[in-house]
């Protein structure tokens, strides 16, 4: 397929970009040709399909230049439809660089901690499918590249809730992708609109290239409010943002756990991603407007979203309620629109991911052994399983935001720069911060305190496999939350030029900035972690 | 109103005149004849035959297919006269051009003989 | 009288014929002679041969399309009445390559069903015909010529099951309601003429386009125009034949209807919008608007509660005619876009939904009907088919990166780019429509991935290889598509279709 797309200005060096995208995907392919009667080979194929893309991913993490973290970097450009100005092009900064790495780290481990109940062949190319998609979302930058893998990342997801789910499965897939295909159908009226507005004025060709309509903004104010919403509804249902978050219990309850894992791990991350990539970048002033609207929405979604979790019999669905909350946060984040929370949010995003994600394999873990997720049948499991009990504390921990932990550095980075912009709604979000710990703490009591009971008394503990699979998690954890920096400061010049093009581009706005942001100066929170608690009463308080 | 709408109202007028006349002339002949029914005036007029049996009989299906085939070359008349009016300027083209023309009917003449529609079964 | 005629006679010259321009029609013609003289020199014996002679017509016919599309020019014949550009080859191509799929799907259920065999290919052959010649009509007669000999052959497919009640409703139906239309659109047709003078399409846009506003005789001609052509490609509220007809007729003729004989409706319509009323926008725009959105929004609506999948697509085909239509109510200020991406949406409507009637045929083969809930666990017993079908219903949604996806992109494109309100609110409505279908495409496809086949019954289908390969050309045909339409963009790059010849 490349060979067709590549035009003459291709780039002379290996475009690792468009490989991250297509290997997967071709991963897929391979799997279908594959005979049927050696059905471990899949697994096998799978693995070292994605293995491969997360190999590609490292590289280029490691290669990633940080000082001009602020541009778009390994950029890959070839014409795809000439006459309308579209083109296959990928890129990667501060920005979504992480995202990308979360995305090539989480797959491999997921093919391999999990295996197909039934069906493998399908089941494994519909998650390289997956990942291929989620790679596309996360590097393209032309609207309408962008948007065909936003759509495409539906259709996995679907078929793998629909036909490995468990109960009422094909409700749930229906209803997820008649939810976010919602969204982003009118989306795709506001790309297109961008795209045929900004020619119209600026009296060049029409083109779908991202920076070309960004850095142009030729839209004007009211086209502009009404294209961001558009884009803000379909970012707004994947997130999703309350009130539009209805599908994402069911989906998550109802989907394997695999598509769990990936739902939260990676997919959640499509919404906000595009709210920064997309709807901020491309209509500041609109995202400047609509912002205190979303930072409310965020806010509830919060406040919703914990006492929803609190409320669940369903150990799955209380995670996944908990992710409604925690989204509430990276949003609010988001919205702040100063360095802060930006970052806080784009942490928070790569946090969410591997602590939530690492969540959704243990209750999977735990559903595979007592075939229940009720709550109230589970208890004292610390007992008969010490290590997945410790394992389940330390990334539980990660989820409420402990110090020394990574979600604390999230939380906390997002709430200042919250605090700097809509100081009432950062203290009613920081109360979230309570009420997450209360759920998560009160469920990890009755699952795994107490006498355990019947099939509880005999459940296994982590098998080699089991606990190997968890040892990426927890040393992101741990490594995330002692030492940021690394991730921080290459996000730092990317987030900053976001802000700054904001400022540009918005008459009368200047980034939020409160006082104690002035204090704490982002060389200082990469070494927050390993402080003592004296930060965290600032943040709790 | 506008020029534009004020032509579709024109169409609507048209449409509604053309209702109306249907039901004044059917209405005034109504009104205006005699009306004085009685059994021989009720009977069907059949070149003055007496009609006999139902009038809803159905016709013989097998007229219908000479019909057809009637139509046909009825049909190829209409297209013969003119062409034979400019024969001299089509040339010998234009005979070999009917001549393809009036194959191409026959065929379907040939077809109908040899599915044995011809045939009065 | 004849004095006159005689009189004019003198200068009389023959119109000078261009062989070449000629040949698809004129091929096409002799393979259905062919196929008639077979069938009077060997009867039944001939019944076997009857696909293959019509599959090799329609191939052979594709020969002259493609040696017209490489020498590239436009030719014009009988004044303008008969137009070959590049917008009738890719026409005349889409009208031969469908009719070959359709021959494919036919073969099989046609020879098995106790059916007259030759003459069905023999009135298929003569309904293509018909699609072509309309491609190349830039005439108020030769359309309306091309209009009657496309259809008059499709009634009588329609109740081609004839033993069966469905299939006679089916035909009779269709029928009706077709001639109701023919004689809408003749109307139509002679108002124009009336008040133009001309049957000429390039001329008539003059006459008629000449005053600031329309006369009355002209708007009522367009409208009776435009609804007759509504009925063809069974715009709402015109299209209350085309579910009955769908389910009762064959399914291949279903398909064949569906797909080559709505394009040929909207090839006719595109012709009288473009050439013959393109000056007459403020008549015909409103009138298109109204059309398309409350094709595609009823269409869908009550696609959702069919539980026949043949009725479904019967419904969904209504709505895909909407997104059709949608960018002619833009056509006088992108009259390009707006006419590529309708050529566009048909080049690529026809293949994803030839594609899904045959995997509804394939399917009826062992389950006979054709009940959305007999579709429950068809991936346990038919993976493939599943696959496929899947392919064809994800397509029929809109969803990248397949064909569909890529067609609806190009409408969005074109109504979009116009920058008027009413082609915002199109695209808007366009936009909520995908959802609304995409629930039942995603309920057909939960129904075969998800649940369990009924009564546990898993013999597998058997698809015989004509059928495959429909199949496998339809598939291939629908993901190149999405994937590089550069291929679809780049030949439905046509402009304004005037006849060059004046």
């Amino acid at each position: 397929m490349t060979s067709l797309l590549a035009s003459e200005t291709a780039a002379v060096s290996f475009p690792v970009l468009t490989a991250m995208v297509l290997t997967p995907f071709l991963g897929a392919l391979l799997l279908l040709v594959l005979p049927n009667n050696r059905p471990e080979y899949f697994k096998q194929v799978a693995f070292l399909v994605s293995a491969l893309t997360a190999a590609m991913t490292a590289w280029v993490m490691v290669e990633f230049d940080k000082a001009h973290a602020a541009t778009f970097q390994f950029v890959d450009q070839y014409e795809w439809i000439e006459t309308l100005g579209i083109s296959w092009a990928l890129g990667l900064d501060g920005i979504s660089l992480w995202l990308v790495v979360l995305t090539g780290a989480l797959f491999p481990i997921v093919i391999l901690a999990i295996d197909a109940e039934h069906s493998p062949k399908p089941y494994y190319a519909w998650i390289l499918v997956l990942e291929a998609g989620c790679m596309g979302v996360f590097l393209a930058l032309d609207l309408f590249a962008f948007f065909v893998f936003f759509e495409i990342v539906l259709v996995p997801m679907y078929f793998l809730i629909g036909q490995w789910g468990h109960g009422e499965r094909a409700y749930a897939a229906t209803k997820f992708f008649i939810y976010t295909m919602m969204g982003s159908a009118l989306m795709l009226v506001g790309i297109i609109s961008t795209a045929v507005i900004t020619a119209n004025t600026t009296g060049n060709d029409l083109t779908f290239g991202l920076i070309e309509l960004a850095e142009s903004q030729a839209l004007g104010q009211t086209a502009a409010r009404w294209i961001f919403l558009s884009f803000a509804l379909a970012f707004a249902v994947k997130v999703p943002i309350f009130p539009l978050h209805t599908w994402l219990p069911d989906a998550h309850t109802n989907a394997p756990t695999a598509g769990s894992v990936i739902l939260a791990g990676v997919m959640l991350k499509l919404g906000t991603y595009g709210f920064l990539r997309f709807g901020i970048y491309l209509f500041p002033e609109a995202a400047v407007y609509f912002a205190p609207f979303l930072v409310a929405l965020g806010t509830i979604g919060i406040l919703y979203g914990a006492i929803a979790a609190t409320m669940q019999r369903d150990l799955k669905r209380l995670v996944a309620y908990s992710s409604v909350a925690h989204l509430g946060f990276i949003v609010i984040g988001t919205f702040a629109l100063n360095t802060e929370g930006i970052e806080g949010g784009l942490l928070q995003m790569v946090n969410h991911g591997v602590s939530t994600g690492a969540l959704f394999l243990l209750v999977g873990m735990i559903y595979e052994r007592r075939h229940t997720r009720e709550i109230s049948k589970l208890g004292g499991l610390q007992k008969p399983a010490p290590m997945l009990a410790g394992v389940f504390m330390v990334v539980m921990l990660s989820s409420i935001g402990l110090p020394g932990l990574n979600g604390f550095v999230g939380e906390f980075l997002t709430l200042i720069g919250a605090f700097a912009a809509h100081r009432w709604w950062a203290v009613v979000a920081a109360s979230g911060v309570i009420i997450a710990a209360l759920y998560l703490l009160w469920a990890y009591q009755r699952v795994f305190h107490g006498p355990a009971e019947g099939d509880n008394a005999t459940m296994p503990d982590l098998t080699v496999r089991e606990g190997l699979t968890m040892v990426p998690f927890l040393v992101a954890i741990v490594f995330m939350g002692v030492y940021p920096k690394p991730v921080l400061e290459r996000m730092e010049p990317a987030v900053d030029a976001l802000v700054a093009h904001v400022e540009t581009h918005v008459e009368d706005f200047d980034e939020p900035v409160a006082d104690i942001a002035h204090h704490v100066e982002l060389e200082d929170l990469a070494d927050l972690g390993t402080d003592t608690h004296g930060e965290e009463d600032g943040e709790h308080g | 109103m506008s020029d534009y709408l004020r032509s579709y109202l024109t169409v609507g007028i048209f449409g509604l005149v053309g209702v109306a006349l249907v039901g004044v002339f059917l209405g005034l002949g109504r009104i205006l004849r005699p009306d004085h029914p009685n059994l021989a005036k009720n009977e069907a007029y059949e070149s003055g035959v007496e009609p006999t049996g139902d009038m809803w009989s159905q016709a013989n299906i097998r007229y219908y297919v000479f019909a057809l085939l009637f139509v046909m070359f009825d049909v190829e008349a209409v297209f013969i006269f003119p062409w034979a009016a400019r024969l001299e300027a089509y040339e010998v083209f234009g005979l070999i051009e009917m001549a393809i023309f009036i194959f191409i009917l026959l065929l379907g003449l040939i077809y109908a003989w040899r599915k044995g529609v011809l045939k009065w079964v | 009288m004849l004095a006159a005629l005689a009189a004019e006679v003198g200068d009389f010259v023959r119109p000078p014929i261009d062989w070449h321009a000629a040949a698809p029609e004129l091929t096409l013609l002799a393979f259905g002679v062919l196929l008639t003289l077979m069938d009077i020199v060997w009867l039944e014996r001939g019944r076997k041969w009857a696909p293959a002679l019509a599959s090799i017509g329609l191939l052979a016919t594709m020969v002259p399309i493609i040696t017209l599309a490489v020498d590239g020019a436009d030719r014009s014949m009988f004044g303008g009445a008969f137009v070959v550009d590049k917008y009738a080859l890719i026409m005349k191509a889409v009208f031969i390559l469908a009719g070959y799929i359709v021959v494919l799907i036919s073969s099989n259920y046609i020879s098995e069903g106790d059916y007259w065999e030759n003459e069905y290919y023999g009135l298929l052959l003569s309904s293509i015909l018909g699609m072509i010649l309309m491609a190349s009509a830039r005439d108020l007669i030769t359309i309306f010529i091309a209009l009657e000999l496309l259809s008059i052959p499709a009634y009588m497919l329609a109740t081609w099951r004839k033993r069966d009640l469905k299939s006679n409703e089916a035909g009779l139906k269709y029928y009706l309601m077709g001639v109701f239309a023919s004689a809408i659109l003749l109307y139509g047709m002679s108002l124009l003429y009336g008040a133009s003078g001309t049957t000429l399409l390039v001329d008539l846009n003059e006459s008629i386009s000449a005053s600031d506003s329309p006369s009355a005789i002209v708007v009522m001609g367009i409208i009776f125009v435009i609804v007759g052509f509504a009925f063809k490609v069974s715009a709402v509220p015109f299209h209350t034949w085309a579910p009955d007809t769908y389910e009762g007729a064959p399914t291949p003729v279903t398909a064949f209807l569906s797909v080559a004989s709505k394009a040929a409706g909207f090839v006719a319509l595109m012709n009288m919008l473009f050439v013959g009323f393109i000056g007459r926008d403020d008549v015909y725009e409103p009138m298109i608007f109204a059309l398309a959105a409350v094709s595609m929004t009823v269409g869908n609506l009550i696609a959702l509660r069919q539980t026949n999948i043949v009725r479904m697509l019967a419904y969904s085909g209504v709505a895909q005619a909407g997104y059709m239509l949608a960018p002619l109510a833009v056509a006088s200020d992108v009259p390009d876009s707006a006419l590529a991406a309708t050529v566009s949406y048909l080049v690529i409507y026809a293949v994803m939904n030839l594609g899904a009637f045959a995997v509804v045929i394939a399917v009826a083969r062992k389950t006979r009907s054709a009940e959305i809930d007999d579709y429950r666990g068809l991936f346990h017993y038919a993976p493939g088919l599943t696959v496929a079908m899947t392919i064809f219903l994800f397509a029929l949604a809109g969803i990248p990166p397949l064909g569909g996806w890529w067609a609806k992109f190009r409408i969005m494109g074109a109504v979009i780019e116009a920058n008027t309100v009413s082609g915002v609110v199109l695209g808007v409505f366009v936009a909520v429509n995908s959802v609304i279908a995409l629930y039942y495409y995603a309920r057909i496809g939960a129904k075969m991935w998800a649940d369990e086949a009924p009564d546990g019954d898993l013999t597998p289908v058997r698809v015989p290889a004509s059928l495959k390969s429909a199949l496998v050309l339809t598939v291939a045909a629908t993901i190149v598509f999405g994937v590089l339409p550069g291929l679809v963009g780049d030949v439905t790059k046509v402009s304004l279709l005037a006849g060059v010849g004046g």
